[in-house]
């Protein structure tokens, strides 16, 4: 897919360029409650690089298909509701350019 | 599964730059050396910005300059301070370099081939869930509940410190000890390449840019080039984006990547990968208490080993140099027949003889500067709008200092600036 001038893409266009082993299991796990009781801000929906947190009604939906393996909703999350932990067998993302 | 026979001396977790460093070095010196790694080749978890500096790695590696998987050498460095579609930039070209571009996954994946040639074992695909202790005594590793025994631990499981955090050996990372970084891999005709960005044939550019261009967060933005690609990325401090952020992070970056200048600088490329990968912030002050322990050693991001100096970082040769040093340690530590604390406390005196901690010392006041808001948002803004009256002249033009006091108006003191300017200047 070309990125011409000026045209923005999405970022599912852009993890759609990655090379993916997506594991069966996901390797992270959102307690939604925490979501939706606690957190307000929901900065997750935007520091996740790779989108796998979505607003939904008043809670959170995610995702862990597109996970980059950044660790960022690790550290972020205020409410420790993110259960966070590598995929097995060499699962997920494959950089080739990184 | 672990399906690994025999006793090995030493258990490297983690086939990136510093793990496969310490591998190489061990295994050149006899040691049985095995290194476990989580993705399905070594380097496929590795992501960076995109330069390496290369004189460390040449003293690790005797071969290296000859067989490495350089792309190009940075000849041409350039800072820039951009707000809106105009830029301040300052350029430093030189035929002779120190740094070179590389894609990270391939230059892992060449140090892991020589660990190997040098007779390491490389075992991919196996995730490391734990240290394995015997009376408070690292004495190999843990996945899927299978046990490696080993004489000693290398962890160089990178800066998401999972294993080290469950030893209760750091505590749990913090939003201010890392920053995000985000990068797209744009591919682009070679000699497009060269044409706009003004290079010989293997000559590079290494590009950072602050100002507007990460969304109103403190940071910065890159751009390297590589043979056939260029890489686009932001760099964001993960404290201040937690405050300050408004839109998602991919969006910013694409907003820069379709601003001026660079839509046209970039004009027909195609994205071939989309990364991410956190970078460690605090350098010391996330070190590990002790960067060794009885069996272990700490290496790489793990211990917090990386420069940012706002116009260059330096992570892999810091990494790679820790884990030729951790070596080292082993080597004189087998030698005394102990891998006792004691016995690996030199690491500790090598990494302080060293250039890494000599520089993460002398650059440790700069952290704290580079988190201003006001050297990412308000100062690039008096610059370039001072450099905007001194040279789009039509009629009359104004003096040097005119300019400055007319651009600071409202926004800071002159007394202010310069003091400012001058603790950057000291820090640096």
């Amino acid at each position: 897919m070309s990125v011409q001038a000026l045209k923005k893409i999405k970022i599912t266009e852009a993890l759609n360029t990655n090379i993916w082993d997506v594991d069966s299991r996901p390797h992270i796990t959102v307690d939604y409650e925490k979501c939706r009781k606690l957190c307000d801000k929901k900065i997750c929906t935007l520091l996740c690089p790779a989108g796998c947190y979505t607003l939904s009604d008043d809670g959170i939906l995610f995702s862990y298909e597109g996970c980059l393996e950044c660790g960022t909703c690790r550290i972020v999350c205020p409410h420790e509701a993110v259960k966070w932990d590598y995929p097995l067998s060499g699962r997920g993302v494959q950089y080739r350019f990184g | 599964m672990l399906n690994i026979v025999g006793k090995f001396d030493v258990v490297v977790v983690g086939a990136g730059p510093a793990g496969s460093s310490a591998a190489y070095t061990l295994s050149k010196n006899g040691f049985k050396v095995v290194v476990i790694e989580r993705g399905r080749t070594a380097g496929s978890k590795n992501l960076y910005g995109g330069r390496v500096y290369s004189k460390p790695l040449e003293e690790i590696y005797p071969e290296f300059k000859r067989e490495a998987p350089i792309e190009r050498w940075v000849k041409r460095e350039r800072f820039s301070m951009m707000v809106g579609g105009e830029l301040l930039t300052l350029e430093y070209y030189s035929r002779n370099s120190t740094s070179f571009t590389a894609y990270l996954s391939r230059l892992a994946g060449w140090m892991a081939q020589k660990a190997e040639e040098a007779g390491a074992i490389i075992v991919t695909d196996v995730r490391v869930d734990d240290l394995y202790t015997e009376d408070g005594i690292v004495k190999g590793i843990v996945s899927s509940g299978d046990v490696l025994k080993a004489d000693v631990v290398v962890d160089a499981e990178g800066v998401n410190r999972l294993i080290l955090e469950r030893h209760g050996l750091v505590p749990k990372l913090l939003p201010r000890q890392v920053a995000l970084g985000v990068k797209e891999t744009i591919r682009l005709d070679k000699q497009k390449i060269e044409d706009r960005f003004g290079l010989l044939p293997e000559e590079g550019l290494a590009w950072f840019i602050i100002g507007n261009v990460t969304g109103g967060l403190p940071g910065g933005a890159f751009l390297y080039t590589n043979t056939t690609t260029v890489s686009l990325g932001m760099v964001v401090f993960l404290e201040e984006a937690c405050k300050k952020v408004q839109k998602h992070v991919f969006d910013i970056l694409e907003d820069l990547r379709t601003s001026q200048p660079f839509s046209d600088i970039l004009k027909d490329g195609v994205l071939v990968e989309y990364g991410a990968h956190l970078t460690p912030e605090a350098g010391l002050d996330m070190a590990p208490k002790k960067l060794y322990t009885d069996g272990l050693l700490v290496v790489g991001d793990a211990a917090g080993f990386l420069l940012n100096l706002g116009y260059t970082v330096r992570g892999v040769d810091f990494a790679a140099y820790s884990g030729y040093l951790a070596a080292k340690t082993i080597i004189k530590a087998h030698s005394e027949g102990n891998f006792k604390a004691e016995n690996l406390s030199v690491y500790q005196k090598l990494l302080e003889e060293s250039f890494i901690i000599r520089e993460l010392r002398r650059h440790r006041k700069i952290a704290k500067l580079l988190r201003s808001s006001e050297l990412f948002t308000t100062y690039p803004e008096i610059f370039v709008d001072v450099a905007r009256k001194l040279f789009n002249i039509e009629y009359t033009s104004p003096t040097l200092l005119q300019s400055i006091r007319e651009s600071i108006k409202g926004k800071t003191s002159l007394l202010s600036l310069i003091v400012k300017m001058l603790s950057l200047v000291r820090a640096l």
